[in-house]
């Protein structure tokens, strides 16, 4: 099956304003899948109903062709399967770096504690922080925590891996450093990846497609690999985005 | 340049020199105030900007209100040589002044009654929640005890050390001293009537039937429920709780329901605890200060408690646990924001498990009123 997720006539937001209208938005297997826009566009709200977190208000959200809303089991299930990096990295904080990345493995694997621990290390060592493996998430730099954050993600091999903005509040160097890490592990490992971002450097450099919302417009409003957006885009939005022309906003009368 | 320097009348015309800065906000006030007379007696102003390049946003509001303070009493005022972008503060100004004073009309006796129903709405909803949420955690509690191996002991145990251990010194000074207080008001008011024998029994009663099940869970909703949704809710502005349910775990197994049986566990050793403390503090009050030897207060508190006294409290406080444990934590997940909505649910947390736990303990005296014997009428 070459689409891994898929979200078919998706409406959704939260509380009652509508962030979304009838997206459709398919996401082929190993492919490195870029959700682009402008602030308040519904970028990360498309996120939050992908990763089940939001329930959708109509459609639905398909996983290898099973709707995750399903039942509890298939949520669940879908779970499983994913990792996820928020943008703060969102480790917990009572836990060393080391206990962080062994929390999904304790959950789920029945293996020992001392064979748990070794997988740890070794996601850690993946990301270069298996020196770190008993700081505290408070000891270390945002970008640490972001790293240490990826490899909590990446600890039970997930099939789909997602960013929620994960260069944000990291330097140009460090944000570069992990866009090449997230593009190893989509290479090496064939880890299907979805990414909120609005930094253009992350998405030329690990796109192989994206999509872009429009807050008016509450959905996509352009697909493509990120050249073809940059350069043959119509939409003065699209070209405003990635730098092509002034964009201003419609004033009010 | 100086501030004496940047201002210079001439006539009817006030002209302005060089960039008019914050500082210069009270030599401007100073000089606008001592020479208004000139401009309303004229009836005209005359505003010359053409040897200033700008003006600051606090200066240019003081110079705003002046103007209007002016053409409100009928003087002609003229702007000569000013840049866009003080034209364009001026008008922001007007613009801000307009919305702020329709806002101050707005309110009225229909805001108030507004206010007051969406207070009541909100509270109503709270409540609501509240109950799902109880029914999640009853949920979740039935699975553990169908699966005690699932529990996770560790954090069951970290909690008992939290809520309970790290509880006894406050609990055990603050009932100390209340029933030495109680012992002795008490004990000195009924020696005036030579039934001072009667204040064991007095504060036997009082203690274990109020004072120690109450302040023991007044004491506990401020410690341990305010953490239980500092603790949550900081977890839910950094994302940790969505990380765990994306991670597939069941934040209520992970979060909710060690806290809850660890404030079961300890709640009624800390009411039992509340009690001794505060009948050892009338005790103490006695023999101190009102020459009740320990024999008669020990003899005559035997006589006046019954098991049930002090089983019942730890009922209560059984109860108590799980308003307090349930408040603190729905508290917590309802977070929504930043660092603010923390505080928020903070103190939330603690005065509607207070709140609560006062109702629950008026029922309960009720209940508790037909189940004693020799207290039903």
């Amino acid at each position: 099956m070459n689409t891994v997720l898929q979200t078919e006539n998706l409406s959704g937001g939260w509380d009652n304003q509508e962030v979304l209208d009838n997206v459709n938005l398919q996401i082929r297997r190993g492919e490195v899948l870029v959700i682009a826009g402008r602030s308040g566009c519904g970028k990360s709200t498309l996120m939050q109903h992908m990763l089940g977190l939001l329930k959708p208000w109509s459609g639905k959200i398909l996983f290898n062709g099973r709707d995750i809303w399903e039942s509890p089991q298939t949520l669940q299930e879908s779970r499983r399967r994913w990792g996820v990096l928020f943008q703060s990295g969102a480790l917990l904080g009572n836990l060393t770096l080391l206990e962080n990345v062994m929390l999904p493995l304790k959950e789920y694997t029945d293996i020992s504690k001392s064979d748990i621990a070794l997988v740890a290390y070794s996601k850690l060592e993946t990301v270069d922080l298996a020196d770190f493996a008993d700081s505290n998430p408070l000891e270390v730099s945002g970008g640490m925590q972001k790293r240490a954050g990826l490899a909590r993600a990446m600890a039970l091999d997930p099939e789909l891996l997602f960013f929620d903005e994960p260069s944000a509040g990291l330097d140009p160097v460090t944000s570069a450093n992990l866009d090449n890490l997230i593009r190893t592990i989509n290479k090496s490992l064939g880890t299907t990846v979805i990414m909120v971002t609005h930094e253009l450097a992350s998405i030329f450099a690990i796109s192989d497609r994206v999509v872009m919302l429009d807050a008016e417009e509450h959905g996509i409003i352009a697909e493509g690999t990120a050249m073809e957006l940059k350069e043959n885009s119509t939409d003065s939005r699209v070209r405003a985005f990635f730098g092509r022309e002034e964009f201003t906003e419609k004033k009010e009368e | 340049m100086k501030s004496t320097d940047k201002l210079t009348l001439d006539g009817t015309q006030l002209s302005i020199h060089g960039v008019l800065e914050t500082d210069d906000t009270d030599y401007l006030r100073e000089f606008t105030e001592k020479k208004k007379a000139v401009f309303f007696n004229a009836g005209k102003l005359i505003l010359d900007f053409s040897d200033s390049p700008g003006i600051d946003s606090v200066p240019g509001e003081i110079l705003y209100q002046f103007c209007r303070q002016l053409a409100r009493a009928g003087v002609k005022i003229t702007r000569i040589g000013a840049s866009k972008s003080m034209d364009t503060l001026f008008a922001s100004f007007k613009k801000h002044e307009s919305a702020s004073s329709l806002k101050k009309q707005q309110i009225g006796m229909r805001d108030h009654f507004e206010d007051l129903g969406e207070g009541v709405y909100t509270f109503l909803k709270t409540l609501s929640g509240l109950w799902f949420f109880a029914g999640e955690t009853l949920n979740a509690f039935i699975e553990m005890i169908l699966h005690p191996l699932k529990i996770r002991w560790p954090m069951v145990f970290y909690y008992m050390e939290e809520t309970g251990v790290k509880a006894i010194p406050i609990i055990a000074t603050l009932t100390l001293l209340l029933g030495t207080v109680l012992g002795y008001q008490s004990g000195f008011q009924m020696r005036i009537f030579g039934a001072e024998n009667f204040m064991p029994a007095l504060l036997g009663y009082s203690i274990t039937w109020e004072i120690g099940p109450m302040l023991a869970a007044v004491l506990v909703a401020g410690r341990s429920g305010s953490a239980f949704a500092a603790e949550i809710g900081t977890m839910q502005v950094r994302q940790e709780v969505d990380a765990l349910r994306v991670m597939g775990f069941d934040t209520f197994s992970y979060l909710v329901t060690p806290k809850m049986i660890a404030l079961l566990c300890v709640m009624p050793f800390l009411v039992l605890l509340a009690n001794c403390s505060g009948i050892f503090g009338g005790l103490l009050a006695g023999i101190l200060f009102l020459d009740l030897p320990a024999s008669t207060f020990i003899s005559e508190l035997g006589k006046a408690l019954i098991p049930l006294d002090i089983i019942w409290g730890m009922i209560k406080s059984v109860i108590y646990a799980v308003i307090i444990a349930n408040v603190g934590c729905f508290m917590g997940m309802r977070v929504r924001g930043g660092a603010s909505a923390v505080g928020k649910a903070t103190t939330a947390a603690v005065v509607l498990s207070i709140f609560l736990v006062i109702i629950a303990d008026a029922l309960l005296s009720l209940l508790f009123v037909h189940i004693r014997p020799g207290l039903s009428m």
